[in-house]
């Protein structure tokens, strides 16, 4: 029957991620043994944890129809500060609570210009990358700069078996879970992205939703900012380019929208962020020539928009039918 | 319960309103008529908190009522259901009814779900649906997701409740039910301020009436002391001697050849066999209820959605599977029901808005650029011809014009165009009693020139008033065929609800 | 006050922005004001206009085109493939530059082309497609010349794509077209139609599908000729080429008034737009600042330039 094919389709587009994943671990499987043990696996993780941190933030963000490109810089910048103060003795954890810090300050400077001055987010944060790559180049001198192993700890501590990356990737992600679909603020920044004029009339106070979003953004950058630091050791002058991008793009390919309104930060984001890295993980591991990695890492993220926007327009084309027959229903019973 | 003292507002040195004053008693409903422009809508985005008075004050049960921002006057109890639904479909019924006002766990920040879920119930109840709680609103029909909209007015323990024009989008026997809740409403004393174009039901809910026109109070006082004729007179202005310019018969020239054809047309799940003819000069009503089928017929007449079998042929030539570019080309045109979002760029200029259709024709032979010359004439010349209001020039974007007169610029559209067929999805929603009229007449003035009007609305009194003849539609069928002697107010209700059908010759 | 009020709130205010900017900075900054500097200005800034010419008629559709500085590098590599001494598959045919040429340009068009019909028939948001794109045709292009730069052009190509007063010409024929197009052309109204609402000019008759791959494509031709004026002044087909350029790229023409929504923006305005960013770019070159230095004044300015739009544009008539 029709709707019994609708379903089926339905269900295959809604979990194309997981599909993707699924086929893309079973293709790499197959040719190398090394890829699936639980070793691999937890190194992926650990690879993506700082990425998905970033693209969490920038969930938030998208989520109310916004972008933060700025958020490599705001990893550069912090770590960069990072970098400075350990390497002048400074103790480690005062040192990640000052990156957090700059994390939100720098969120809350994006926050104050789209929201008070509502100047629109893309030249808003486009203005801060080249503000916060400049910084922080100036302060590295533009030379890069090695951490002690002290700081390496990082990233390579274990707790109860897992690294310590894992363990930080999880509670940033349960903590925003939790705040997008348990809170009342999460609930309005879903309204937010949706209709934001429906959302001032009903009472919210979108300002304060819109510059939330960016603090958070910073905050996330700040964290992935860390741990991005301690698995490479060094900040180099390109510490964080283009991070943005893998951001956005983890994002989408987790199924949030670039109009805002939806997405969702788990499974959603974090698998995409999971799902890229698993990516240039197997292309390693199968000894695949590194020129063809941003080849074949672009054309999945393709695919996954591409069903993602097959997915959208059948929805669109099925839901007007279903609208009909339940009231064709409704008058047969009156 | 809340008096209006002297309120008076201008925008950009245009006054809206001008000392404006009445009182809404306790546990009374009064209702307020006027056309588009009137001054309605500053009015009540002023009681809302969306606007501020220049002069003038309110009281809310004897004290001062100056709200800053829509959240203050939900505090003293004013909630108000616009006519454009604010609710967000990527949310739950749940979550679009308590969005500002979530039950919470104890201290934390976190919604308590099972009380939400109860209390939703309790107003979705209320409201008379039937659906759980967590739905997504984007699986609701229109029709109920304005009352969910009723029912967040509900949960905000409102003690004075605007409606905006809430049964536009309503059936009969969901208005019925709005009807008899507020009805209920009325006992446990709350308020109410109903706007409403459609006059009969003024008349039928409300205790006290209130006209505005150009933004002053021109007529107040209990039901009793008005009719129909009364509310519309003091509306306009003047006393219509007819809502709807009288219908004459014989079209010119092309004289009653058929202009569109259908046969056989369906789509499973949205129209089944439905064939008619259209000849020129001739307007041809479409009726039904809600989910009848007739907008899906339209987009599929004109080729904006899929159709399985059938054909379709104008001035006899076949437009079946042709896109709707096309379907233009052949003389077809398309007036949709959502004039915002289908039929304008709202943010471009009236000129863009009127020319967007015919463009190709002003183009200069040498390089294909347009003659902007012929283009301002043109646009000037149709002006005209709609008697679209003198007050905005031609670079003003549309955005800013009344509905009326947003609705006379697409018509504007497709009369440049000169179409041989226009099909014309409620071509009156959310228009004033005089701009009505204008658009009667436009569409007998296009009829007498030559072209077949296709007509879909669901005010029959409308169809009535200015058809020559009337298909009911229910269910995607064609159920009845009436010829305007025929025309009986009752016949065409009881086919449109599937009493008796009667199968005319198309 | 009045005037200063109007000046503000005019459409030239980019305009009067960098000519109030360049004013200021001369008197103090060494060599801005010469000829042979002005020259080297006018030089980089030919072809970043050309290629925000095209995406300011991408922008004005609706969309985005990320892609277009990875669409320059290809078509660079692609020319000097074709071209270059050493291994070039036409070395020393006569016709080689001009078929360097053809394909670069056909390079251009084809992803353009790509672009727009993925952004149309596939429904895909033009963010996505064209940061794929990016990622992708710079990959591409990096791969096919295993990161190296290609070098040895035959000196007529250099000749001509080097030449400041060709470019100029080019520039000035392309800007005037460009302008005629959006202006007064059928295809120019029907692009900011469907940018303003796409839905009404579907119904309207308009051929939007069209129309958005038309937009696409000029901009990946513009793309190919800015491409061949980088390549021609740094006489060398490089793989990334011009990678740095695509905020500069969208920066200025977001600057310069193009709004980001769609249905609204201009040629001239975009010209503005370039003009300032690039007066900005080299002053503060020339003030011999550090290059971080230059980097954080650049986003201030853009800050700034975003800010003043915005307030003239909320600002009451």
């Amino acid at each position: 029957m029709n709707t019994r094919q609708n379903k089926l389709a339905m269900l295959v587009l809604n979990n194309a991620s997981l599909l993707l994943f699924a086929g893309v671990l079973t293709v790499f499987a197959a040719q190398s043994p090394q890829f699936l043990t639980g070793t691999n696996f937890a190194n992926i993780i650990v690879q993506s944890s700082s990425t998905a941190i970033v693209a969490i933030g920038m969930t938030f963000v998208l989520l109310t129809a916004g972008v933060d490109l700025s958020v490599g810089a705001i990893m550069f910048v912090a770590a960069a500060v990072a970098g400075k103060m350990v390497t002048g003795n400074a103790p480690i954890w005062p040192a990640l609570l000052v990156i957090l810090v700059i994390g939100v300050v720098l969120g809350g400077v994006n926050a104050f210009f789209i929201t008070r001055l509502k100047v629109a987010a893309f030249v808003v944060t486009l203005a801060t990358l080249y503000l916060g790559r400049g910084f922080a180049l100036w302060l590295t001198e533009t030379r890069a700069i090695n951490l002690p192993p002290g700081f390496l700890v990082l990233g390579t501590d274990r707790w109860l078996g897992l690294p310590l990356p894992i363990w930080i990737l999880a509670l940033v992600l349960g903590v925003a879970h939790l705040v997008l679909t348990r809170t009342p603020f999460g609930r309005q920044v879903y309204a937010v992205g949706q209709d934001v004029e429906a959302a001032r009339k009903a009472g919210i106070a979108t300002g304060r939703i819109f510059a939330a979003v960016y603090v958070i953004s910073g905050f996330c950058a700040a964290v992935g900012g860390i741990l991005s630091l301690a698995q490479l050791g060094a900040v180099s002058p390109t510490f964080g380019t283009n991070k943005e991008f893998s951001a956005i793009a983890a994002a989408v390919l987790g199924g949030t929208s670039l109009f805002g309104g939806r997405g969702k930060v788990f499974p959603g984001t974090v698998m995409g962020a999971v799902l890229i890295q698993t990516i240039e993980n197997g292309l390693v591991i199968l000894n695949v020539n590194p020129y063809f990695y941003p080849l074949l890492t672009s054309a999945i993220i393709f695919v996954a928009v591409l069903i993602d926007s097959l997915r959208a327009s059948l929805l669109a084309k099925w839901n007007r039918r279903w609208i009909r027959v339940e009231e064709d229903l409704i008058s047969n019973r009156s | 319960m809340i008096t209006f003292e002297g309120i008076t507002k201008s925008f950009g040195g245009v006054p809206v309103l001008r000392d404006v004053s009445f009182a809404v008693p306790p546990g009374r409903t009064v209702g307020i008529v006027g056309e588009n422009g009137a001054g309605k809508s500053t009015l009540m985005n002023i009681l809302g908190g969306n606007l501020q008075p220049d002069r003038g004050s309110m009281r809310w049960e004897g004290e001062v009522y100056a709200p800053r921002n829509p959240r203050d006057a939900a505090r003293r109890g004013v909630a108000f259901v616009h006519q454009e639904l604010n609710l967000f479909p990527n949310l739950s019924i749940a979550e679009n009814l308590f969005l500002t006002t979530f039950p919470k766990l104890g201290r934390l920040p976190l919604i308590d779900r099972a009380t939400l879920h109860r209390r939703t119930a309790e107003w979705l109840e209320q409201v008379g649906l039937t659906h759980p709680p967590d739905i997504l609103v984007d699986r609701l029909s229109a029709g109920e997701r304005q009352l969910v909209e009723i029912a967040k007015a509900l949960s905000l323990d409102a003690k004075l409740i605007i409606l905006d024009e809430p049964t536009t989008s309503l059936s009969a026997r969901e208005a019925e039910r709005l009807f008899a809740l507020m009805g209920r409403l009325r006992e446990r004393g709350i308020a109410m301020i109903y706007i409403s174009h459609t006059l009969p039901d003024v008349l039928r809910l409300c205790d006290e009436i209130v006209v505005l026109r150009d933004g002053e109070v021109v007529g107040s006082g209990p039901r009793a002391d008005f009719n129909i004729e009364r509310m519309i007179a003091l509306m306009v202005g003047r006393s219509l001697n007819q809502l709807y310019p009288e219908r004459r018969a014989a079209p010119v020239e092309k004289a009653g050849e058929v202009i569109l054809e259908v046969r056989g047309v369906t789509q499973p799940g949205i129209v089944r066999n439905v064939s008619m003819n259209l000849r020129c000069g001739e307007v041809l009503g479409i009726f039904g209820l809600m989910g009848a089928g007739r907008s899906e017929l339209a987009r599929i007449l004109f080729g904006l959605d899929p159709c399985e079998k059938g054909d379709i042929r104008v001035a006899g030539q076949s437009v079946f599977g042709a896109p709707p570019r096309r379907r233009i080309q052949r003389g077809l045109a398309f007036l949709t029901e959502n004039r915002r979002e289908e039929g304008l760029c709202l943010e471009a200029t009236i000129a863009e808005n009127i020319t967007l259709v015919s463009l190709r024709q002003y183009q200069s032979n040498r390089v294909g650029l347009l003659n902007m010359g012929r283009l301002r004439e043109a646009v000037n010349a149709i002006r005209g011809a709609v008697r679209l209001t003198p007050t905005a020039g031609n670079e003003a974007p549309v955005k800013i014009l009344s509905g009326g007169n947003q609705q006379k610029v697409v018509l504007a559209k497709w009369l440049l165009a000169k179409s041989g067929v226009l099909i014309l999805d409620e071509p009156t929603r959310g228009i004033d009693v005089g701009a009505k009229f204008e658009i009667y007449q436009l569409i007998h003035e296009l009829a007498d020139n030559g072209a077949g009007v296709l007509m879909i609305s669901s005010e029959l009194e409308e169809l009535t008033g200015i058809c020559d003849r009337l298909l009911v539609m229910r269910r995607g069928e064609i159920v009845a065929e009436l010829r305007r002697e025929a025309f009986d107010g009752e016949r065409i209700l009881a086919a449109a609800l599937g009493e008796t059908v009667e199968t005319g010759a198309p | 006050m009045a005037t200063v009020k109007r000046l503000l709130l005019s459409e030239y205010f980019v305009l009067f922005l960098s000519v109030a900017y360049f004013a200021a900075l001369a008197p103090f900054t060494p060599g801005l004001a010469t000829a042979d500097n002005l020259g080297n200005v006018l030089a980089t800034l030919l072809p970043l206009f050309i290629v925000a010419m095209g995406q300011t008629l991408v922008l004005i559709s609706g969309g985005i085109d990320l892609s277009v500085t990875s669409i320059i590098a290809l078509c660079s590599i692609t020319g000097a493939a074709i071209m270059n001494g050493d291994h070039g598959w036409l070395a020393g045919h006569p016709l080689a530059v001009p078929a360097a040429l053809a394909a670069m340009l056909l390079v251009g068009a084809l992803v353009g082309l790509a672009n727009g019909v993925a952004v149309t028939k596939l429904k895909m948001p033009p963010f996505i497609v064209t940061l794929t794109g990016m990622m992708f045709f710079s990959g591409l292009a990096v791969w096919l010349t295993q990161s190296k730069n290609i070098g040895n052009l035959p000196a007529a190509f250099n000749r001509i794509g080097g030449n400041t007063v060709i470019a100029f010409t080019i520039t000035v024929l392309l800007g005037v077209v460009a302008h005629l197009m959006l202006t007064r052309s059928l295809w120019g109204r029907w692009l900011y139609a469907v940018g303003h609402n796409a839905r009404t000019s579907l119904i309207s008759g308009v051929p939007v599908h069209g129309v958005v791959i038309g937009a696409y494509m000029a901009s990946g031709l513009l793309a190919a000729v800015a491409a061949v004026m980088y390549t021609g002044q740094t006489e060398s087909g490089s793989p990334v080429l011009a990678q740095r350029l695509l905020l500069d790229i969208v920066g200025a023409t977001v600057i310069g008034g193009t709004s980001l929504f769609g249905g609204r923006g201009k040629i001239l305005w975009t010209l503005y737009g370039v003009l300032f960013l690039k007066l900005m770019d080299n002053s503060l070159n020339l003030l011999d600042l550090s290059h971080f230095t230059i980097m954080m004044v650049k986003g201030a300015v853009i800050l700034f330039a975003a800010v003043m739009d915005t307030w003239r544009t909320r600002a009451p008539a």
